[in-house]
C-alpha cells in the first residue's frame, strides 16, 4: 500500500512538472471575450531608463488623439540588453517595439539579415527625420527603425568656475592646458575623469581625435592611407597622457557616477563626456550651470569638430501581435511633437527635425547647433569600420588607455597595440 | 514475471523522473548545448557556422590567449590568496570560539552577518567605502595620520585584485568559522583530556590532536574553494565591471566569458561560440575537482 502511494505521488509530481503552465493558457483562452473593448497594448523594450516619462507622455498624446493604446515600457541594463533582445526574438517573446543600435554594426545587421526587424519604408512617415540621421539605420536601401536621439560628446565645463576666473571657452589645446594649470594652482581640480570606466576613456581618446588630427586624417586611416602608429595618432595619446596631471587624484579608481557627482557638486571644473550626462548632473545639483565646447584643436586656425552619433532607433518586431498599434506608436515617434517631448523630458537632442527644444535648456540648443555645424564625418569609435571585427578599436582602447594612464605603457605602445590588434582583421591596415 | 512484479521492480524509475527532468532541463541540456556551441561561430542570431576547433585555437593560442591566460592566472591567484585568508583565520577564530571565550555567541553572529548579505551588495558597499577621494577607509587612514596607506584600492593594478580577495574572505569568514567550529566541537573530548593528563601542552593539543582531526573538513572546504574560485564572477563584476579593470588586472575567467559572449556597452561584436569555449575550459578545470570532492565525501560516508 505504502509503495502504491509513493508511486502515485511520483506520478503526480511528474504530471505537475509536465503540465505546469497549463492553467495560464486556459486563462488566456478565456480572455478575448472579456477584452473586446480593451486597449491595444504595445510593449516597448529599451536600455534607457530616462525614457520612461517620454513614453508616458506619448501614450497620453496618442490617447488624446482617440487612439486606444496603452504603452508598456520596460528597461534592461545596457550590458545585458542586446542578449535579452536576441534570445527573446528567437524565442518569440520579444516586445512589439525594441530599441536597436545604430548601423554599421554587427548586432543590428544580424537582426536585419535574419528577418527580426520590419523595414519601415511606406509604413511610417519618416520625412521629419534628416536623411543623414536615417543613414545610421539604413541597410539594403531600407530604413529599419525610427531614430530617437543624436548624441554629441565633447568637453563640458562648470560655468560658475569659468565665470569666476573670467575664462572663455578655449580655442586651442594650449589654452585648455593654461586654464587647467591656473585652476590647479588655485586648488581646483581641472578635470574629473572616470578612469574606472574604460569605455569613457576610449570615448575621450576618440573625441580628442576628431578635432586633431581631425576627420580627414581618420578618413585616410579607414582607407589604409594612414596607420595608427603614425605621429598623428600617437600624439593624441601623448597629449592626454600629459593632461593627466590635471585630473583628480586616483582618477583611475573613479566610476562615471562618481565623476558625475564630483562635477555636478563643483569638485572639478571640466569633464570629457556626452550630452546625456546633463540630466543626471541637474538631478544631483539643480543649481548647476554648465557649458559645452568641442575639444580644442592643436594648431590655431584649425576647425574643431565634435563626434556626433545617432544613439539608436525604435525597431519593429515582425512577430508583434499589436502590429497596427505599434505602427501608430512608431509613426508618432517620428513627429516633431514627439521630438519636443523627448527633448523636454530627457534634455537630449531629438533625432526629429522641427521639434521645439526646451527654452530653459540653452546647453541643448548650443549642442544642437554645434552638432549641426561641427559634426565630424569620420571617427574611429562606435559606428566606425574599426568596430566591425575582433578585437575592435573600442575593446583595445578601453584597456590600453587605463594602462597608459597608469604608466604601464607609453602612448607609442598604445598606438602600436591598436595598430597590431586591428591589423589582424582589417585589411586596409595590413598593407 | 507478472506485470505487477515488473512494476514493483522498476517503480523507482518513476520516482526519479521528476528530478531527472529538472536535471536534464537545467543542467545537462544547457551544458551539452554549450559544449556543442563551442565548435561554432555564432553571434547569437542567425545560422551557426561550424568552425571545428578554431575557437579553442583562438582561446588557447590565438588572439584571445593573452586575455585567457591572464584571467586564468588571476583565478589561481584568487584561489591561493583567498584560501590563505579564509582557512587560516577561520581555524584560529573557530579554535578561539571553541575555547569558550567570553561572548562567543555574539562573535559567532558578528562573523556570520556579512555572509547573509548578497555578494553584489557587499561589492557595491565596499566600492563606496574604498572610494579614493571620499571613501570611509581612506578618510579614517588620513585622520589617524596614515596618509601613505590611503591608496586607490580599486584603481591600482597591484592592489585591486588583492583588495577584492580580502573582501571576499571577509564576507565568507562566518561560513568557515562555523564550519570549523562544528568540526572542533565534534572532536572526542576524552581524547583531549587524555592528552592533557599525559602532560601535553595546549599547543601540542592543538597541533597534534585537534588539527589532524580537522583535516577531512579542511580538505572538503579546500575543494569547495577551488570550485568557487574558478566560478568567481559576481564580486569582480560588482566592484570592477565586466572589464575586470583597471587595465585587466582583476579580469577572471567569469568576466572574460561575459565580455566575449555578451559583448558590452558600445561593442558591436558578440561571440557566443567563443564564450562557450571559455565555459567548456572552465568546466574542464572544475570537473575533476568536483569528482574528487564527491569521491572524498562518499568515502567518508562509507567509513561513517
Amino acid at each position: 500500500m505504502k509503495k502504491t502511494i509513493i508511486v502515485l505521488l511520483g506520478l503526480l509530481l511528474t504530471a505537475g512538472i509536465l503540465f505546469a503552465g497549463g492553467q495560464k493558457d486556459q486563462g488566456k483562452a478565456k480572455a478575448p471575450a472579456a477584452a473586446k473593448s480593451a486597449p491595444a497594448v504595445v510593449k516597448i523594450w529599451g536600455w534607457r531608463t530616462q525614457d520612461a516619462d517620454v513614453w508616458k507622455k506619448a501614450q497620453e498624446a496618442l490617447q488624446a488623439k482617440g487612439e486606444n493604446i496603452v504603452i508598456k515600457y520596460e528597461t534592461f541594463v545596457p550590458t545585458e540588453y542586446d542578449s535579452k533582445v536576441l534570445l527573446s526574438l528567437q524565442g518569440g517573446s520579444a516586445a512589439d517595439i525594441f530599441y536597436t543600435r545604430r548601423l554599421p554594426g554587427a548586432r543590428t545587421q544580424g537582426l536585419i539579415d535574419n528577418g527580426y526587424l520590419v523595414p519601415l519604408n511606406g509604413k511610417v512617415d519618416l520625412k521629419a527625420i534628416p536623411e543623414t540621421t536615417l543613414n545610421s539605420i539604413r541597410s539594403k536601401g531600407k530604413v529599419w527603425g525610427v531614430p530617437f536621439a543624436n548624441q554629441v560628446v565633447g568637453i563640458f565645463y562648470n560655468k560658475d568656475i569659468f565665470d569666476k576666473y573670467g575664462f572663455s571657452e578655449p580655442d586651442t589645446w594650449a589654452q585648455l592646458v593654461a586654464i587647467s594649470k591656473k585652476l590647479k594652482a588655485d586648488g581646483i581640480t581641472p578635470f574629473m575623469i572616470p578612469g574606472k570606466a574604460g569605455w569613457a576613456l576610449a570615448m575621450q581618446h576618440a573625441m580628442v581625435g576628431v578635432s586633431s588630427p581631425g576627420s580627414d586624417w581618420i578618413g585616410k586611416l579607414a582607407k589604409g592611407e594612414a596607420k595608427f602608429t603614425d605621429p598623428e595618432f600617437v600624439n593624441i595619446g601623448k597629449r592626454l597622457n600629459d593632461l593627466k596631471v590635471y585630473y583628480q587624484k586616483d582618477f583611475i579608481a573613479n566610476s562615471t557616477d562618481e565623476m558625475s557627482a564630483g562635477f555636478a557638486l563643483g569638485q572639478g571644473a571640466m569633464v570629457f563626456y556626452g550630452i546625456w550626462g546633463g540630466t543626471n548632473w541637474k538631478k544631483l545639483n539643480p543649481d548647476f550651470h554648465y557649458g559645452f565646447f568641442p575639444v580644442p584643436v592643436v594648431k590655431k586656425g584649425d576647425k574643431p569638430a565634435v563626434y556626433v552619433y545617432m544613439d539608436g532607433a525604435y525597431g519593429l518586431n515582425p512577430a508583434s501581435k499589436s502590429m497596427d498599434a505599434a505602427l501608430k506608436v512608431l509613426s508618432y515617434a517620428a513627429t516633431p511633437a514627439y521630438g519636443t517631448t523627448f527633448s523636454n523630458v530627457t534634455g537630449e537632442m531629438t533625432a526629429v527635425s522641427g521639434a521645439t527644444l526646451p527654452k530653459d535648456k540653452l546647453i541643448l540648443q548650443e549642442c544642437y547647433k554645434t552638432a549641426n555645424e561641427m559634426a565630424a564625418a569620420n571617427t574611429y569609435w562606435v559606428g566606425s569600420v574599426f568596430q566591425n571585427g575582433t578585437p575592435n578599436v573600442y575593446s583595445i582602447l578601453r584597456e590600453k588607455m587605463q594602462s597608459m594612464y597608469l604608466g604601464d605603457i607609453t602612448p607609442e605602445q598604445l598606438a602600436q597595440d591598436v595598430q597590431d590588434g586591428l591589423a589582424t582583421w582589417y585589411k586596409p591596415l595590413q598593407k | 514475471m507478472t506485470a505487477r512484479k515488473l512494476f514493483n521492480k522498476y517503480n523507482y524509475l518513476i520516482l526519479i523522473i521528476p528530478a531527472l527532468l529538472l536535471y536534464t532541463l537545467f543542467i545537462a541540456y544547457p551544458f551539452i548545448s554549450s559544449l556543442f556551441l563551442s565548435f561554432f561561430k555564432w553571434p547569437g542570431i542567425g545560422p551557426k557556422l561550424f568552425v571545428g576547433l578554431d575557437n579553442y585555437k583562438n582561446v588557447l593560442t590565438g588572439y584571445m590567449s593573452r586575455e585567457f591566460f591572464r584571467a586564468l592566472g588571476h583565478n589561481f591567484y584568487f584561489l591561493f590568496l583567498n584560501w590563505t585568508l579564509s582557512i587560516v583565520p577561520g581555524i584560529i577564530l573557530a579554535l578561539s570560539l571553541a575555547a569558550g571565550i567570553r561572548g562567543s555567541d555574539f562573535f559567532k553572529t558578528i562573523f556570520f552577518i556579512p555572509n547573509t548579505l548578497s555578494i553584489v551588495i557587499v561589492g557595491f558597499l565596499w566600492a563606496l567605502l574604498l572610494n579614493p577621494q571620499w571613501g570611509m577607509i581612506n578618510q579614517v587612514l588620513k585622520a589617524v595620520g596614515l596618509d601613505v596607506l590611503a591608496k586607490a584600492w580599486l584603481g591600482d593594478t597591484k592592489l585591486a585584485l588583492p583588495t577584492i580577495i580580502v573582501i571576499t574572505g571577509w564576507r565568507g569568514m562566518g561560513f568557515y568559522v562555523l564550519t570549523f567550529l562544528a568540526a572542533v566541537v565534534g572532536i572526542d573530548h576524552s581524547m583531549l583530556e587524555a592528552g592533557r593528563i599525559d602532560g601535553a601542552s595546549e599547543n601540542q593539543i592543538i597541533f597534534k590532536l585537534v588539527l589532524p582531526q580537522m583535516v577531512p573538513i579542511i580538505t572538503t572546504v579546500t575543494i569547495l574553494k577551488i570550485i568557487w574560485s574558478f566560478n568567481i564572477f559576481d564580486i569582480v563584476f560588482a566592484m570592477e565591471g565586466t572589464q575586470g579593470g583597471p587595465a585587466g588586472s582583476t579580469d577572471v575567467l567569469g568576466t572574460l566569458f561575459y565580455r566575449i559572449a555578451f559583448g558590452g556597452l558600445g561593442s558591436s561584436q558578440v561571440g557566443m561560440g567563443l564564450g562557450a569555449t571559455v565555459v567548456t575550459l572552465i568546466f574542464l578545470i572544475v570537473f575533476p575537482v568536483s569528482v574528487l570532492y564527491i569521491y572524498i565525501i562518499e568515502r567518508r560516508e562509507l567509513r561513517g
